[in-house]
């Protein structure tokens, strides 16, 4: 048995679990310019100052701000497009096909464009803003307003990804249960909330755990599409960790704050599988 | 199957020993040398390098690994080939601000060894600065570069010269419905917002880091110039969105013709002189504006080679850095693509002013040029202050209040880094 799970475990070990104890170990060294890059044991420093450190604070609430919003809207969208790309019509095979595209694009590539949509005054949203009237509303250099572009980005991006996930999941329920429901008198709406909702529940859940997990870690989205700014309103942890690791070069400061957002993240899982659970209990 | 298998492992050990041994004696190899640069440097740069692969036939072979094009992602790219310690790279196109960074943590190699006196003495002044860390020379400049005003000629007769000028100028114009804006610069949280920064802090007779290693961002002239940065946008001489602008958004506005007045570096010339532009022949450069009286400064920006500490051919490393930044190799770079050259000499080159007639502001530009603070952590200063200027501009604070915050902030981050040094 050992001999069978031996490959999978070393391979989870080398990419996972040594990465992760050296990221603890560094955490509690100062290794940085200052030190010629030598590892200077530094007992506990980096973890007070994490503490007390407001940006890191500010980038958490920031981080969480933007997976929240963002997952939450993916899942309504994605549980529409799905719906729609599960009914049979003409010409559906290219539309499935043309709803993964955003997913299948480089977000670098994506992340460009939706700075240019959103440019003032050259892009197209201004543009269309001044049009019918309205005054200029800067969506990029305005820190109140900024994170919402981002989500939008987002959004538009990895919904695809939820969208085949919950696809896969509507395809598994039998027609059968349908026939069964309507011969009995039920109507389409009693169907999607008694028959499909409840059946896509798994589905559901491993969704918003891949989504949670990557846009918690989001980087290379917002470090194009707004470099963290307007006044540090869009930066995540993942970039604050990049700026300290690579600009700074304070890799002892970088890895705590790693660790630090990993632990965050550990939480926000655990407590959305607890809220998931709970919302499975009262319906049943 | 197992036959196939044993004759495929032959094969490939026969391939393998006879590589190594051609490898082995093949005793004419010329000495191969690698240099990262940025992907725009490494274009213009292609035809030289050809000519002095050609000179150095079976002596030195040059490679050049096209980096990214964005400056701070060639600076990851170099930084994790660094840290690993066997880089690939011989020499490294650096910018002027990365340079205490490498040097400090000994990634990049001094160059007294083959620089004098002599060869200091034959750049132009300005470019002489942020070549050296701790009085050693560590980087070869190859292009200059300097914060320019950039004005529009057919709206008024001369550049104004002051901040309170320059403003009066925008609102007349943008009364008259001559210009859209006044003003477009880079707004946006990066480092090009330090340059701007830098330049008018100066011009308003303050300074970030001074040379007995105070800071002095809380100061009144300090808390002027964010005063005025910030009445650029609302008096409505710059647009609001100039607070996301980096040098491109600035550049296609003025280029448009919908602003009087831009700040950007020498490049911009160039783009502005083309077909496309609606401002071709109606631009003209100048240096950035400075109270009554204080001496305008122009922030710099330039680009030089360096000799990484672990070449394992650094004379030949230093051929090739030494062939690439000739006045041979500058004129034919400025004439081609209007790099300003670092060469002290070629300021006079008829052929080059006939070509350029802004020639001379470049050189005026370089005689007040200032380099940002020339510290290891300057990163970390620059981004303390960068947030803070980002957030007086949007509006989020009060200049005075965000200029004493960014003291306080930068004066932490350098005690931190002296208790640790000591």
């Amino acid at each position: 048995m050992i001999f069978l799970f031996a490959p999978a475990a070393l391979f989870l070990i080398l990419v996972f679990v040594l990465p992760l104890i050296r990221y603890c170990w560094i955490s509690v060294h100062a290794l940085s310019v200052i030190t010629n890059l030598e590892m200077i044991p530094n007992y506990g420093a980096n973890w007070i100052r994490l503490y007390n450190d407001q940006r890191f604070w500010q980038d958490s609430f920031q981080t969480i701000r933007f997976t929240v919003t963002s997952v939450s809207l993916e899942i309504l969208f994605a549980i529409a497009i799905a719906l729609l790309l599960d009914q049979r019509w003409r010409g559906r095979g290219v539309v499935r096909a043309l709803t993964i595209l955003p997913w299948a694009l480089p977000t670098t590539v994506m992340a460009l464009g939706w700075r240019w949509i959103f440019n003032t005054p050259h892009g197209p949203i201004e543009q269309i803003i001044s049009l019918l009237g309205f005054e200029s509303i800067n969506i990029l250099s305005n820190p109140n307003i900024a994170w919402i572009a981002t989500v939008i980005g987002d959004v538009w991006k990895t919904t695809p990804f939820i969208a085949l996930i919950l696809l896969a999941g509507l395809q598994s329920i039998p027609n059968d249960l349908y026939e069964a429901f309507r011969l009995e008198g039920g109507s389409s709406r009693q169907a999607l909330f008694n028959i499909t909702i409840p059946l896509l529940k798994q589905y559901l859940l491993i969704g918003i755990l891949f989504r949670t997990a990557q846009a918690f870690g989001v980087f290379d989205l917002i470090q194009i599409m707004t470099g963290g700014g307007p006044a540090s309103s869009t930066e995540s942890l993942a970039l604050y960790a990049y700026l300290n690791a690579m600009r700074f070069l304070d890799f002892g400061y970088s890895a705590t704050i790693m660790l630090g957002s990993f632990i965050l993240l550990v939480f926000s899982c655990l407590l959305a599988w607890l809220i998931f659970n709970q919302i499975k209990k009262i319906q049943l | 199957m197992i036959i196939k298998k044993l004759k495929l492992i032959i094969i490939f050990t026969l391939l393998c020993f006879s590589s190594i041994v051609i490898g082995l004696t093949d005793t004419n190899k010329p000495i191969e040398i690698n240099a990262l640069m940025p992907a725009p440097f490494a274009d213009s740069t292609e035809r030289l390098v050809e000519q002095f692969n050609q000179e150095n036939k079976g002596k030195i072979h040059l490679t050049v690994t096209r980096g990214p094009r964005e400056t701070e992602s060639v600076s990851d790219m170099a930084i994790s080939s660094m840290i690993l310690g066997n880089s690939p790279i011989d020499i490294l196109l650096i910018d002027v601000t990365w340079l205490p960074k490498y040097a400090a943590t000994g990634w990049i190699s001094p160059l007294d060894e083959w620089v004098n006196d002599e060869d200091i003495k034959s750049i132009i002044s300005g470019a002489r600065q942020g070549n050296s860390y701790k009085n050693r020379e560590f980087r070869w400049p190859l292009v200059a570069d300097i914060g320019l005003l950039y004005w529009r000629k057919d709206l008024m007769q001369e550049p104004p010269k002051t901040p309170d000028a320059l403003i009066k100028i925008s609102k007349k114009l943008q009364n008259e419905g001559l210009v859209k804006y006044g003003y477009v610069w880079q707004g946006r949280q990066y480092e090009g917002l330090s340059c701007v920064y830098l330049e008018v802090l100066k011009g308003f007779g303050g300074d970030w880091l001074d040379n007995s290693n105070q800071f002095r961002l809380d100061e009144k002239s300090s808390i002027k110039a964010t005063n005025w940065l910030r009445e650029l946008i609302t008096s409505e001489v710059s647009p609001k969105a100039v607070t996301n602008f980096s040098e491109p958004e600035a550049l296609q506005i003025f280029e448009t013709g919908d602003s009087a007045f831009m700040r950007n570096w020498p490049y911009a010339w160039a783009e502005l002189q083309k077909p496309t532009s609606s401002v071709k022949d109606k631009v003209g450069v100048t240096t950035m504006v400075a109270d009554t009286n204080q001496t305008p400064t122009a922030t710099l920006g330039s680009w030089g080679f360096s000799i990484l500490k672990n070449s394992n051919n650094k004379d030949a490393a230093w051929k090739a850095i030494s062939y690439l930044t000739s006045e041979q190799a500058q004129k034919e770079l400025f004439l081609k693509y209007g790099y300003t050259p670092t060469k002290a000499k070629l300021f006079n080159d008829i052929e080059m002013l006939e070509m350029s007639p802004i020639l001379p502001e470049l050189e005026k530009a370089l005689q007040i040029s200032e380099p940002r603070p020339k510290t290891p952590i300057y990163a970390q200063l620059s981004d303390v202050l960068q947030r803070e200027l980002s957030a007086v501009l949007t509006g989020q604070k009060d200049p005075q209040k965000a200029m004493i915050s960014a003291q306080v902030s930068s004066e932490n981050i350098l005690k931190s880094a002296g208790e640790l040094r000591s």
